[in-house]
């Protein structure tokens, strides 16, 4: 998994996005201000930078100039103006999330930032099965399993979401598309299937009133 | 506005010159043909008289002799002597015999008239001589076209200068006009431009006539637009500043609070995780009472009337002491109160309030376990009385110090939010001091410190 900075002074959102981060796997550090920022990366090196505009110290469009290291950069900000969209992106940045954010969303614009730079995952492997997201394969036991390209989003949401539940809605929109007008109960036949295939009865497990969710221990 | 002036001048103008002229050349013309008349007549007068004279005595020279043939010669070389004397001044004279030309000319009287014979004028007397000769008939004329042609000349003469004259009445008449109305042009290209919204446009109009004070007056006015438009932008601008600051500022927590609810939700927790979560939702919920409520009273106050009452400074010192012993204790620091005056007058609740804003603002300011706080009160010599709160903590940058009493701006964001400031601390202080007529005044000095004074204006009840 991804190493990852986040950069944010508010000392509830950094918590909560080290939190989040971390249960999806990924090593965080926190820092609070402009300049730390480079402290940091002298002593580490990092696979992405999560950062705010309005930081103490140093203000963010100057961190992303500054920063000379080849490092995928996210802008986390509450100030959603196109201009300042547009001067972030054009910065260098390669995404822009305006606050509030959904944390599904961040962990999927993360998700694509890092296979944009090959710093995501390509192999997943939990109890006997095994994923291949480059080849889109998935394994049993070494034996290669059957599944639709439905099955596949759903496997592939689950484990790049590990530890998070996904709502049966969320799930219908990740495999199947926004206007898709079938049941959730849909949701609940396919995970019932990945559930056999894979031999994961015990690691899917149902969150009541909500959905699913991949349990996997640190 | 200009040309029509000009027009209406002008043409008054040119009626009046053409007007007298013409009086002028038409009295001119009369007495002149009138002294020719009287003086054909005065002259025929003369001739009649001395004609008759000298035929009277011809006829006592010759009758005697009767030779009436020699006296008939002699008439005629009388007559043609007159003739040709005549002749040199302009007058034909012509005599008939009315016995001999048979012609019935009953009473012919000494009219005066004009004929016309070949192109020429004259002016024309016939008449029979005295008695006892009416039986002739003399005629008279007096040839008066070289009069007439001078007269022309003289007519002429004044109507060219008439022209003349207007012409050049006309240039004079529109650069007279234009002198008078060039401060209007100028009042009028001013005025264009402030309707096109240049509000810095001023008009320099000299002297002390009426378009001067219209030009004051205009100035006045437009110095007033500008003024209050500025005031206007200023305070979109602080609106526009306010409302982005604002929705920063709700923002925030709104993310924490939504992204804890949603941590609990959806992640596996252990207990001490979800008091955790649950205690920054508590946190975040609190703050954001606290913006509330701190906009809730700006609003108020803003057109709030303190109830004044006479206020103890000693007492209010005391109370404030009191109140912030705990918070002083936990940061190691010391309140030294300092009192020269008695009393001021305010509502006492809102005055606490705004001391002790200032007090907690100076111990956030203050390194832990150094902070020394003064508070004091003096009365100045003007008669007001100032209350300071003085730190000796990190002090705030000159660029800064401007803009510290707008609502949700914070010299260092992270430290105050750390405070649970909600960035309206300071704007509130300002209004409470604004609505009990005191003048709030920060200096700061970087790394040495941070005085505030109110200065409350009058010492009166009002």
């Amino acid at each position: 998994m991804a190493r990852i900075l986040i950069v944010e002074d508010e000392k509830a959102i950094n918590t909560l996005i080290k939190k989040n981060l971390e249960l999806v796997g990924h090593t965080c550090v926190s820092v609070f201000d402009g300049e730390a920022v480079f402290e940091e990366m002298e002593k580490n090196t990092f696979d992405l930078i999560l950062l705010d505009i309005m930081l103490p110290k140093l203000h963010g469009f100057q961190v992303i100039q500054e920063i000379i290291e080849d490092v995928p950069v996210i802008f986390l900000t509450a100030r959603g103006a196109v201009a300042d969209k547009v001067q972030g992106l054009r910065l260098g940045a390669d995404d822009y999330i305006v606050k509030p954010f959904d944390m599904i969303e961040l962990q999927t614009r993360i998700e694509t930032v890092l296979r944009r730079s090959n710093k995501a995952d390509k192999v997943f492997s939990l109890c006997d099965a095994k994923i291949d997201f480059s080849s889109r394969q998935a394994f049993y036991k070494d034996e290669l399993i059957d599944f639709s390209p439905q099955e596949f989003l759903l496997i592939e949401s689950l484990i790049k979401n590990r530890n998070i539940a996904l709502s049966r809605d969320k799930l219908l929109e990740i495999a199947w598309g926004y206007d898709y007008g079938g049941e959730t109960r849909t949701v609940d036949v396919h995970i019932h299937r990945i559930r056999k295939k894979l031999g994961w009865e015990n690691v899917i497990k149902t969150v009541y009133k909500l959905g699913y969710r991949l349990e996997v221990r640190q | 506005m200009r040309i029509k002036t000009f027009i209406a001048t002008y043409l008054l103008f040119l009626f009046i010159l053409f007007l007298s002229v013409g009086i002028v050349s038409v009295y001119l013309n009369n007495s002149q043909i009138n002294m020719l008349k009287e003086k054909s007549a005065s002259q025929y007068q003369t001739i009649t008289a001395s004609l008759a004279r000298d035929i009277t005595i011809l006829q006592n020279r010759y009758q005697h002799n009767m030779r009436q043939d020699i006296f008939y010669d002699a008439v005629d070389t009388l007559i043609i002597g007159y003739a040709r004397y005549y002749r040199r001044h302009n007058v034909y004279i012509n005599i008939t015999d009315l016995t001999l030309s048979e012609r019935d000319r009953s009473s012919p009287g000494s009219e005066v008239s004009f004929i016309n014979i070949d192109d020429r004028r004259f002016i024309y007397i016939s008449g029979a001589l005295p008695y006892p000769f009416e039986h002739i008939l003399l005629e008279y004329r007096l040839d008066i076209t070289e009069n007439i042609a001078d007269m022309r000349n003289i007519q002429n003469i004044l109507l060219l200068s008439a022209i003349i004259f207007s012409i050049i009445a006309a240039f004079a008449l529109y650069f007279i006009l234009s002198s008078i109305f060039k401060p209007l042009s100028v009042v009028a290209k001013a005025s264009g431009n402030i309707a096109d919204g240049q509000f810095c446009e001023r008009i320099h109009v000299k002297g002390k006539n009426e378009l001067a004070q219209v030009a004051y007056d205009f100035n006045r006015m437009a110095e007033k637009i500008e003024n209050q438009i500025s005031f206007l932008e200023e305070e979109a601008v602080n609106k526009q500043q306010f409302v982005d600051n604002f929705a920063h500022e709700i923002r925030t927590p709104l993310t924490s609070i939504y992204g804890y609810a949603e941590y609990l939700q959806k992640a596996t927790l252990d207990e001490r995780e979800i008091i955790e979560s649950a205690e920054y939702i508590m946190n975040e919920a609190n703050h954001m009472k606290n913006i509330a409520n701190s906009l809730l009273e700006l609003a108020t106050l803003r057109q709030y009337e303190p109830v004044k009452n006479e206020i103890s400074i000693s007492k209010l010192f005391d109370d404030i002491s009191q109140t912030m012993e705990k918070s002083l204790r936990d940061k190691g620091a010391r309140l030294i109160c300092r009192n020269d005056a008695d009393t001021i007058y305010g509502q006492e609740d809102l005055i606490r309030s705004l001391l002790l804003n200032l007090c907690a603002n100076a111990l956030n300011a203050c390194e832990p376990d150094a902070g020394i706080i003064q508070l004091e009160a003096k009365e100045l010599p003007t008669g007001k009385v100032a209350i300071s709160v003085t730190d000796n903590g990190c002090g705030i940058p000159a660029d800064s110090l401007s803009k510290i009493t707008e609502p949700f701006y914070r010299v260092d964001k992270s430290r105050s939010r750390e405070f649970g400031g909600t960035g309206l601390g300071l704007a509130l202080c300002k209004q409470i001091a604004e609505a009990h007529g005191a003048e709030m005044n920060v200096n700061s000095n970087a790394d040495a410190g941070t005085t505030v004074t109110i200065s409350f204006a009058t010492f009166t009840t009002s």
